[in-house]
């Protein structure tokens, strides 16, 4: 019982990182209508960008996550206006190709920035800390509480504000929200900040229990992938539960069934939800 | 046009940021300028090839390994010690046969990929005229290993794979030692100090299947019990805690763990978070020295066997090349810099030893000689000759974690 418990912590937190990774991609989806395939080099380059906040200048982990966040925020701007905007009404294709070369480009400049190291990122919240028979350290405790606030701050500003009324609108319906007078270039750049924001809190809060090195995103960008077409391309609520989802099937299954087939049963489960509701889990209606 | 002031604003912020988080990079502890330098020219070295020395004809050696992806890491580190090499080499030159020549090293990258590697050889044969050519990695090995006799070029291989050694290939030098000679005092070690109960959590790469393989027999037959039998993959796998947590749930007395340096360490801290008190069994291609600075010291490796710090050497030349590496590179050396090192400067002394620079058969006959002959100063680790038709003799480098300190263990 008390492996299965520990189990389920440990998919959550897995799940908690995936979780926020999705939740940029899927917002970027509902703005580009391809996958944005850079999303994972934001990751890697969020991850950084704290670490050298934090080694460079020793800023508090806080603080250097904070700069990190708006730091790749600013560079998802930049990218959505000097690259997909110009590209605006172009075909998927085009779009895809872009996205490949800034996630070719990120990777290679960081590589050349940092070098092929594997970084550690140092907390003070490493100590391991025994909650109810469960072997928890603080900083993956930390996690999941603040996936949990950031998600809910997403879901108030999404739903609360006008901007993030906006947001939705052009995702759900791009000529309607032209209709109502929508500024949709305001909209797009908006977007790719948060979306880039995310992925380096993801990044930041990741890094501690993991390490820092130039591929580090494409490891979770893939599972990003798989849990928005799990949870349907562009939907939100989508991508928080195909994020606990894959990382709760990735600890128990790895536990009950086999790790040798954990990836397996993830795809499986893919395969499944996709049969049964080939839109994914949340999408609703005709595009 | 108002937006397009505000986007040149953000981007010279953007820039700025970078430009200042890349100053902090240098200030971190060990980043490199020489790793960078390596990715703007990962194609040819040719230009700091032929630094001042005199010498007026030129030998390509080749080398295609990693340079970028994820295990650039490792692909740098072996193309350090034959970088090092290739300069020691170059400042005065080498005489065969009446003429003098000196070294130049071209790399391409073929990011751990088998295909790309058999591309890159083909291409280093054909534009550079490359007798021998370096690969780091057992996929490579294999995929070049099929028509390297008939295209006449040597492969120098640093992979501890031994199925490389059974292909029956003429014109193949192992490098480093083959990791068959691990698992019996791996074992005994482990077996004494912790007990018989063994979990294996190796990486889920070939390398680490036979690995497994080789090792299961012989924790067996000395009486012990394999209790978990899982690996992980790093190539896809994000956080190791559940697969960890699994292994621990069978109570083992030994963790057998391995894979890239870095991950490995974080499979060995996330087992002492959970309460691991047993010992590692740590496979080749993870070095203690490497997962030290990851764990921030040896506490957590207490009770590990791996192979030996090149640190720790006590051969002739060692002191002077981990001085040398550290003051060039700015990391450790490990074992995938010194072997290689000291192998360009066997293949180089074969090659006067034999006097020539462009028949592989001949300079393959005389690395024997070139071993024997190897200056005192390049012998960086003990080696003997060559064994198993052609894979260098290494006296074997064990080392063990015992009361916060390595100890070089001999067997």
């Amino acid at each position: 019982m008390e492996l299965l418990f520990q189990q389920i912590f440990n998919g959550l937190t897995i799940g908690s990182v995936y979780t926020l990774v999705a939740l940029g991609l899927t917002l970027v989806f509902g703005i580009l209508h391809v996958p944005n395939f850079a999303h994972g080099a934001f990751y890697m380059v969020g991850a950084y960008i704290t670490l050298m906040m934090m080694v460079g200048f020793g800023f508090n982990y806080w603080i250097a996550i904070i700069a990190s966040v708006a730091v790749v925020a600013i560079l998802g701007v930049v990218t959505q206006q000097l690259i997909f905007k110009k590209l605006e009404g172009a075909d998927g294709m085009r779009m895809m190709v872009a996205a490949i070369g800034i996630l070719l480009f990120l990777e290679a400049f960081g590589q050349f920035m940092w070098g092929t190291e594997y970084y550690r990122m140092d907390t003070p919240y490493s100590s391991v800390v025994n909650l109810f028979g469960l072997t928890v350290t603080l900083q993956r405790l930390l996690i999941i509480i603040a996936a949990i606030i950031l998600m809910l701050a997403l879901h108030f500003f999404l739903t609360k504000t006008m901007i993030g009324a906006a947001i939705i609108a052009m995702a759900q319906n791009r000529e309607g929200a032209f209709l109502v007078g929508i500024n949709a270039n305001q909209v797009a750049w908006l977007t790719f900040a948060i979306a880039g924001g995310l992925a380096a809190a993801a990044a930041s809060l990741a890094s501690p229990i993991n390490l820092v090195f130039p591929t580090m995103g494409n490891l979770v960008i893939m599972k990003a992938f798989v849990i928005i077409i799990i949870g349907g391309m562009g939907s939100i609520p989508g991508a928080i539960i195909g994020g606990y989802l894959l990382g709760l099937t990735e600890s128990i299954g790895a536990t009950y069934i086999s790790s040798d087939y954990k990836d397996v049963i993830a795809f499986l489960l893919l395969v499944v939800i996709l049969t049964a509701k080939p839109t994914g889990l949340f999408t609703k209606g005709v595009q | 046009m108002k937006f397009g002031k505000t986007l040149f604003v953000l981007l010279m912020v953007l820039v700025a940021i970078m430009v200042m988080a890349g100053c902090a990079a240098s200030s971190v502890s060990n980043s490199n300028s020489e790793s960078s330098s390596n990715a703007k020219q990962t194609k040819d070295t040719k230009t700091d090839g032929k630094t001042s020395s005199s010498a007026e004809n030129t030998v390509n050696i080749g080398f295609s390994g990693p340079l970028s992806g994820p295990a650039a890491y490792y692909g740098e580190n072996t193309l350090s010690g034959l970088e090092m090499a290739v300069d020691e080499i170059n400042e005065e030159g080498f005489e065969v046969d009446g003429k003098t020549y000196d070294i130049n090293l071209v790399t391409l990258d073929d990011q751990y990929l088998p295909n790309e590697t058999g591309t890159n050889a083909r291409r280093l044969v054909q534009e550079n005229n490359t007798p021998v050519i370096f690969v780091p990695h057992s996929g490579g090995v294999f995929a070049t290993q099929v028509f390297n006799e008939k295209e006449n070029f040597l492969i120098a291989a640093y992979t501890s794979e031994p199925k490389i050694m059974e292909q029956n290939n003429s014109l193949t030098l192992g490098i480093p030692p083959a990791y068959s000679a691990y698992p019996e005092p791996f074992t005994k070690y482990e077996m004494e100090r912790f007990g018989k109960k063994i979990a294996l959590l190796p990486t889920a790469s070939q390398y680490g299947k036979d690995w497994t393989d080789a090792l299961k027999p012989v924790w067996e037959e000395n009486g012990g019990e394999v209790v978990f039998e899982g690996s992980i993959d790093f190539s896809k796998d994000t956080d190791f805690f559940s697969i960890v947590t699994k292994a621990l749930s069978n109570d083992p007395d030994v963790l057998f763990v391995g894979g890239p340096s870095q991950p490995t360490a974080l499979v060995i801290k996330q087992a002492r978070e959970l309460g691991f008190e047993g010992g590692f069994m740590v496979m080749d291609q993870a070095k203690i020295e490497e997962m030290e600075p990851v764990l921030g010291g040896l506490e957590q490796l207490e009770g590990a066997i791996g192979t030996l710090p090149i640190i720790e050497s006590d051969a002739s030349g060692a002191e002077e090349f981990i001085k040398k590496y550290k003051e060039r590179f700015d990391r450790i050396p490990t074992a995938e810099g010194a072997f290689n090192y000291q192998a360009m400067h066997v293949l180089v002394n074969a090659m006067k030893e034999s006097g020539s620079v462009d028949d592989p058969t001949k300079i393959m006959a005389s690395i024997e000689d070139g071993i024997k002959t190897l200056p005192d100063e390049n012998v960086v680790w003990h080696i003997n000759g060559l064994v198993n038709g052609g894979a260098f003799d290494w006296k074997p480098a064990i080392g063990v974690v015992e009361d916060g300190k390595v100890l070089n263990k001999d067997y």
